[in-house]
């Protein structure tokens, strides 16, 4: 089992852990040889919030190198915190200028110390003084066996009944500490003419914060039945057609919506650190399922994927 | 797509009051002022708003929020008719059919301030923090006397810079009220991504009111100073002190060296560590306006008198009083909203505090 890489760019790699660092103490890393994989998915999670993570080997790495007997795959968990913190030392993401090393290369690879396995991090760079200084930083794993990666499965779900694009999450974050001091729960809203609601209620206030003009993107199954279905029209006849247009504005107005738990949310906004835009698909009275994309939504370079579990309410 | 549907007219029918501002800050801050109970009365006339707090029966504190303060204000008074006034449960207005001069109710205080900040406060605030020199048009004269008042004193003026050079990046908001039962309706809209926010706030039948009233006719002490002078002061105090003395002495008489005579104003905290005494010199910079014929000597308790700090950080002037009984009266002053010309409508926020028992001679 071989697995050596050169991390490229670190930073990104530490806002993408840091996006998950709240969650939870340990998570499952999977490394295969186009793409390395985080899940969080653990039960005791706020509300059964799982996160999967598909990063892009060429978005952090070069010179990567991945080698195993179970289909050059490699699955092991690890300290979330031990893992931010080394890769906190590597980078220094804010500032360059505090740093404590210049020209850093930073190699990740599989090693085996005393036993133990672990995730080992060289830092070679130069010091302020411009001497070579070469730093290692080993994070203690637990190896996976194929039988434990398989057993992982990603939460069934059905097809979204709308995706909509997200407002950007620093301005939601604003609007969401308001309305987590309110209630414990909050209802959220969308519909296909790009509509998205966040409202709470308790006994003393009602807040209903509303966002139009959105896209409401389409995907998969229902991007080609709406092919389908325009190509049919043209063929159609104009009362059909007609009847139809004012049937599908009507869908169009029509909100899908889901509660879920104020805190899921919170922990999904802190991946305000890696996002450039952001998808949600909400399935009605099922879950909340958020994309984060890293970098371009068309050439995305990886995708956080958060499944928030709906709360379900008696109220129609 | 018009983000901010505005309410036809039909609908304005039905509505007692319907009041806007373009600047949700300036009602925010004001209510910021006297948040220190979970629930404030609040009484609505024709001529504006004005909420009421107390605590243990012995601080009161009001913000006078007059209809000239806000952009748009309206108040129905045609609004009683029977079938509408059939809903209240106050058995008092179904028989009255006669048109309405007030409304009264309570509403969850702390809730409303939290929620008046949802799209964050403003960004601009950072940047318009430090005295800028250039400003557009006639307030620049404006901003000038602000710079030479200010003087010394550059916290103040940050504090009313920002209320008045905010660019056109606020969020605005609408109050609306249907009548009685009715919540209390707030939209808040964010001019930067047209997000639009709706916070419907329970109301609830109205307690009875402290009242405290001053007698204005036997003042004993009456001073006018900024601000920033009592508000340095109380924040320089140890947050551990159980009692606040204010005392007062009369302008020592004229021709006499002014060195050895007693303060015009001194206040004295006591608390479990020690005392201190802060004077306050008989100077017009400091007092502006002093009146005090006798010795005056009364007692607060810290707790309460501190609860101002916050309508001091927001106010440009101060009034303080005290009466025969030793009942203080502080008033603090609002700087005017930036689209308004001043005048007889300058909002005001009142502190009204009965002194401790042993103040009484």
């Amino acid at each position: 089992m071989r697995f050596r890489t050169n991390v490229d760019n670190v930073a990104g790699f530490y806002r993408i852990v840091q996006a998950l660092a709240q969650l939870q103490k340990k998570f499952v890393m999977k490394f295969t040889e186009t793409a390395m994989f985080i899940v969080c998915s653990s039960d005791i999670n706020e509300g059964g919030m799982q996160v999967w993570t598909n990063i892009k080997v060429s978005t952090l790495f070069v010179d990567y190198r991945i080698q195993s007997n179970a289909n050059n795959e490699i699955g092991m968990t690890v300290s979330t915190e031990a893992l931010l913190t080394t890769l906190r030392s590597a980078c220094s993401p804010n500032s360059n200028n505090n740093s404590i090393l210049t020209n850093t290369e930073v190699i990740m690879r599989l090693a085996k110390k005393n036993d133990r396995a672990v995730l080992s991090f060289e830092i070679i760079g130069q010091s302020r003084s411009s001497r070579d200084m070469r730093i290692v930083q080993d994070v203690r794993i637990e190896m996976m066996r194929q039988q434990e990666l398989d057993k992982l499965r990603e939460p069934m779900c059905p097809e979204p009944d709308i995706h909509i694009m997200l407002p950007p999450l620093t301005k939601l974050r604003t609007v969401m500490e308001r309305l987590r001091s309110q209630s414990d729960i909050i209802r959220v809203q969308a519909n296909k003419a790009g509509r998205l609601d966040f409202a709470v209620s308790t006994d003393s206030i009602a807040i209903e914060v509303c966002w139009t003009g959105l896209q409401a993107p389409t995907f998969g199954k229902r991007a080609s039945q709406a092919q389908n279905q325009s190509q049919s029209e043209s063929q159609g006849e104009s009362q059909e057609e007609q009847e139809d247009e004012a049937s599908q504005s009507a869908a169009k107005e029509r909100m899908c919506g889901v509660l879920v738990n104020v805190k899921s949310i919170m922990k999904f906004l802190q991946s305000h650190v890696v996002c450039s835009s952001t998808i949600a698909g909400i399935c009605q009275r099922h879950c909340l399922i958020l994309y984060v994309y890293i970098g371009d939504a068309a050439d995305a370079g990886g995708i956080l994927t958060f499944y928030i579990p709906a709360i379900m309410d008696d109220d129609p | 797509m018009n983000a901010q549907p505005e309410p036809g007219q039909q609908n304005l029918k039905h509505i007692l009051v319907y009041a806007s501002m373009n600047d949700v800050q300036y009602l925010a801050g004001m209510l910021r002022g006297i948040n220190f109970a979970a629930r404030a009365g609040v009484l609505i006339t024709k001529s504006g708003m004005v909420v009421t707090v107390e605590d243990a029966r012995t601080l009161l504190g009001t913000a006078y929020i007059f209809a000239e303060v806000f952009d748009d204000f309206k108040f129905d008074e045609t609004h009683g008719t029977p079938s509408q006034t059939q809903q209240t449960q106050d058995p008092d207005v179904k028989l009255e059919p006669r048109p309405r001069k007030e409304v009264s109710f309570e509403i969850p205080l702390a809730t409303l301030v939290d929620c008046l900040n949802i799209f964050g406060t403003n960004p601009a605030k950072e940047v318009e923090k430090k005295p800028r020199f250039h400003r557009l048009g006639a307030s620049a004269i404006d901003e000038e006397d602000q710079q030479r008042e200010g003087g010394p004193h550059q916290r103040e003026q940050a504090g009313r810079g920002d209320q008045h050079s905010r660019g056109p990046n606020v969020t605005g908001v609408r109050i609306t009220y249907v009548g009685p039962g009715h919540p209390l309706e707030f939209t808040m809209n964010d001019p930067t991504d047209g997000a639009l926010a709706t916070v419907e706030l329970t109301t609830f039948d109205p307690e009875p009111a402290l009242e405290l009233p001053f007698d204005s006719d036997r003042t004993v002490l009456k001073i006018i100073l900024k601000s920033s002078w009592l508000r340095d002061a109380l924040s320089e105090l140890d947050t551990s002190s159980e009692k606040l003395t204010i005392i007062g002495n009369p302008a020592p008489p004229p021709g006499r060296a002014q060195r050895g005579s007693a303060p015009r104003l001194r206040l004295k905290a006591v608390g479990t560590f020690g005392s201190t005494e802060m004077d306050y010199p008989n100077d017009r910079e400091v007092l502006e306006t002093c009146e005090c014929d006798d010795v005056v000597n009364f007692s607060y308790s810290f707790k309460h008198i501190v609860k101002a700090v916050k309508a001091l950080q927001i106010s440009t002037k101060t009034s303080l009083r005290i009466d025969e009984q030793g009942l203080l009266s502080m008033q603090f002053l609002m700087p005017e909203p930036k689209t308004r010309g001043g005048g007889p409508g300058d909002a005001f926020i009142e502190f009204r505090c009965l002194p401790l028992e042993e103040g009484f001679p």
